[in-house]
């Protein structure tokens, strides 16, 4: 060890320098999440308007919150959304990963690329999209409708607070079936063939294999991808925003994150929207609480 | 360099960041070298205020006006992120209407804009412009912004199609009288069973269009005192009868959209009338040229015989903000882009806005016959009702009052069209006061306007 690499100097280099590396993130995180994210815990105990006037409430905001209709209003939007996603959109998606892994299919490598494609084109274009192909009278769905079965012509997908889901659901169908299909796939390519051959020796049919083959192999992925639908289902916003020009008739397409913005940036409530915030938290946590404990108990032994 | 442990990487990048800082604090950013910064969200205003800043310079030596076009939503939410933080705050500034009331939000202190009161008293221009117009942009009896325009309403109607028909529309002077001739024109053409022309576009799924007819019957969402008054019995009433318009078996109106399918549905007579404020008279006549010399426009036909012929629709206020370091230049330039009634005669023919300078309206501009309205001299017309123009006023609650309305359209429409009249009436009346009442639990939480409603420090 020369005389400059065991110095005092040398040594104190080497204590901190991690620290030092680290700082940037460091500072930034504080700065921009964690204080914001403590700052929002005193503000959801106040009613503001803006941030330079506060009246503290104590637990006023969330009392008021389980009296709001507008809140459950948009609680109940999200759930609905948030369970098509996983109760139609996710088996699709399996649905037809399973069927661009056959191999008896031509073309495969086109249809993943064709399927996976509308994911790249972002939210805000796909509801211009749709927001066009919704419209009544001379939008694409209407005059097809209109055209195959002679009815429909009039039909305000985006402006009946009744149809309003169903054409959210819709839209994400297109934009979200071909991309969680890509998870689905990587998933079975990921099983071992070898299981497969076995299962046939034993006698079991396709049903059978599906069953007690592919979807204990595609679990881990299964349960990363409904917990991520359900909590991208939960922070829905761009979509109805910008194919409703804000929530639609009826608040038929409010959910809980466009409320929360409604609240903090146009009302100015800080306090209010903060609040909302942590309710919003707090219903993700224990739904994804509960979509482990759930999957976890569907384990094989567990 | 064996005494740097981990080599002279960190060290450069540490120089290199000192170096930066120190130059960026010696060298500031370079702000503009204007006076004068202005946020506008409209571009016809735009064009407008560009072409006004040489004469406005040349009067006021060394004085450099910036004008910047930034869109409708980005205006309010980067002026209201501006006024949080304090931080690139414009001097002046044009905010829609409908999101006028929600800078009124808290206590009066902490409004952005200057009150405008005093100066609008002592320097006459609250006179001259039309009163009505300051109604939106009042709160607690205090103005805070200048009205752009007045955005009289009246009816746009295919001529040509009523004539076809033998009915001169302009002769129909009460929304009854209009009803019934709807509902004769109102026609399955092909019969397919689907109408294919309606007597007017009006919307079901939302309070915009509802609004008007409500004002037109000096109803609102907030009176004077910025009390709720959206189910009073007038909004009631109005309710009541807007709804079999756009609901049920003998409806007379329809919406689609906006942009081509508009221009579309106007030119093949889907629509043969349309409620036209002063603005969309242009927006039409850029919208859908080929009816040009096929449209023309008549006074909205009033509740009852000699009733209120026109409402109002849309609007901009001129805000100067507290953060403005000359207040004085900013009235200046207020005064120089509202109140000149040569210029705003001259921006007229290509935005087609009623100014609220009266005296402006004179002018010969204003007059002119437009072949697109079959001759018509569509600024005298709109300016004859100009002055009828209710008021409507406002709250920091007016976008939450504007939706609940909506929400009392839809439920009643759709209401309307499973029941017809079968309890209809009852349903209005408990669906309005339920949205109301929303409204009211929202408003009575708010700490800050009770406290200014008890020391209000501004006149009523």
């Amino acid at each position: 060890m020369s005389a400059a690499t065991s110095g005092w100097f040398w040594k104190r280099q080497q204590k901190w320098a991690p620290y030092y590396f680290v700082a940037p993130f460091i500072i930034l995180f504080l700065t921009f999440g964690v204080y914001p994210l403590l700052h929002s815990i005193w503000l959801a105990f106040h009613i503001t308007s803006g941030p330079k006037s506060a009246v503290f409430v104590g637990l006023e905001n969330f009392r008021f919150l389980l009296s709001d209709p507008d809140f459950y209003k948009a609680v109940r939007n999200t759930a609905v959304f948030a369970c098509f996603s996983v109760f139609l959109q996710l088996p699709l998606s399996l649905g037809l990963a399973l069927l661009l892994n056959a191999r008896w299919v031509k073309g495969r490598n086109v249809f993943r690329f064709a399927f996976f494609t509308p994911h790249l084109v972002g939210q805000v274009f796909v509801a211009v999209l749709f927001s066009v192909i919704f419209i009544p009278k001379y939008g694409l769905l209407n005059v097809s409708l209109h055209r195959l079965l002679g009815v429909g012509l009039e039909t305000k997908w985006l402006g009946n607070p009744q149809l309003v889901m169903p054409a959210l659901v819709i839209t994400s169908l297109w934009m979200y079936v071909g991309f969680n299909m890509i998870y689905f796939l990587a998933a079975l390519q990921a099983v071992d063939n070898q299981l497969y051959e076995a299962a046939q020796v034993d006698g079991a049919n396709r049903f059978q294999q599906f069953l007690h083959v592919t979807m204990p192999g595609i679990r881990q992925v299964t349960v990363f991808v409904v917990m991520m639908s359900t909590i991208g289902s939960f922070q829905l916003f761009e979509l109805p925003y910008v194919m409703l020009n804000g929530s639609g008739p009826d608040k038929a397409g409010l959910t809980i994150v466009m409320y929360l913005y409604d609240t903090g940036f146009n009302t100015g409530d800080l306090g209010y929207a903060s609040a909302i915030g942590w309710t919003l938290a707090l219903i993700v946590l224990t739904i994804s609480l509960a979509q482990l404990k759930i999957t976890k108990t569907l384990k094989p032994g567990g | 360099m064996r005494f740097l442990a981990l080599g002279k990487a960190p060290v450069v990048i540490l120089v290199a960041t000192l170096a930066s800082a120190l130059y960026l604090s010696i060298h500031p950013v370079n702000e503009s070298p204007a006076n004068l910064h202005m946020w506008t969200f409209a571009k016809s205003h735009y064009d407008a205020y560009i072409d006004g800043i040489p004469a406005f310079e040349a009067a006021h030596p060394g004085v450099k006006v910036d004008v910047q076009l930034v869109s409708g939503v980005a205006v309010t939410s980067r002026l209201r992120a501006a006024f949080w933080s304090d931080l690139d705050v414009p001097d002046l500034v044009e905010v829609e209407i409908s999101s006028a009331g929600s800078f009124f939000r808290g206590p009066m202190r902490d409004i952005g804009f200057s009150d405008l009161t005093n100066w609008l008293d002592q320097s006459g221009w609250g006179d001259r412009l039309v009163r009505s117009r300051f109604a939106p942009y009042t709160s607690r009896g205090r103005i805070f912004g200048i009205p752009h325009d007045v955005h009289p309403v009246m009816l746009a109607y295919r001529r040509d199609i009523f004539e076809q028909e033998g009915i001169d529309l302009s002769k129909v002077e009460t929304w009854d009288e209009f009803v019934e001739i709807g509902r004769r024109m109102t026609r399955d053409l092909d019969g397919d069973g689907v109408p294919d022309r309606y007597m007017i576009e009006l919307e079901d799924n939302g309070a915009g269009n509802m609004e008007m007819f409500l004002f037109q019957r000096d109803g609102g969402y907030f009176d004077k005192s910025g009390n709720l008054v959206m189910d009073s019995e007038t909004a009631l009433e109005t309710l009541k009868w807007y709804v079999p318009l756009v609901a049920g078996p003998k409806k007379i109106a329809n919406s689609l959209a906006g942009g081509q399918i508009f221009t579309q549905a106007l030119e093949s007579g889907y629509f043969l009338s349309i409620i036209a404020p002063d603005w969309r008279s242009r927006t039409t006549e850029m919208d859908v040229p080929r009816v040009s010399g096929k449209m023309a426009l008549m006074p909205l036909p009033a509740v009852r015989t000699g009733g209120r012929r026109t409402s109002t629709w849309g609007g901009t206020m001129l805000g100067i903000t507290k953060h403005c370091k000359n207040p004085e230049l900013a009235r200046e330039y207020a005064v120089h882009i509202y109140c000149d009634a040569k210029n705003l005669a001259k921006r007229f023919p290509s935005i087609n806005i009623i100014p609220p300078l009266k005296e402006a309206w004179a002018l010969p501009e204003f007059n002119d016959p437009r072949p697109y309205w079959s001759g018509q001299p569509l600024g005298k017309l709109y300016a004859d009702l100009a002055e009828q123009t209710p008021s409507q006023y406002t709250s920091p609650f007016i976008g939450l009052a504007k939706a609940k309305l909506g929400e009392a359209v839809v439920a009643c429409v759709l209401y309307y069209n499973r029941n017809g009249e079968r309890g209809f009436d009852e349903f209005a009346r408990r669906t309005l006061k339920s949205c109301a009442d929303d409204v009211r639990k929202m408003m009575k939480r708010d700490p800050f306007q009770q406290s200014d409603a008890e020391h209000p420090g501004g006149r009523q």
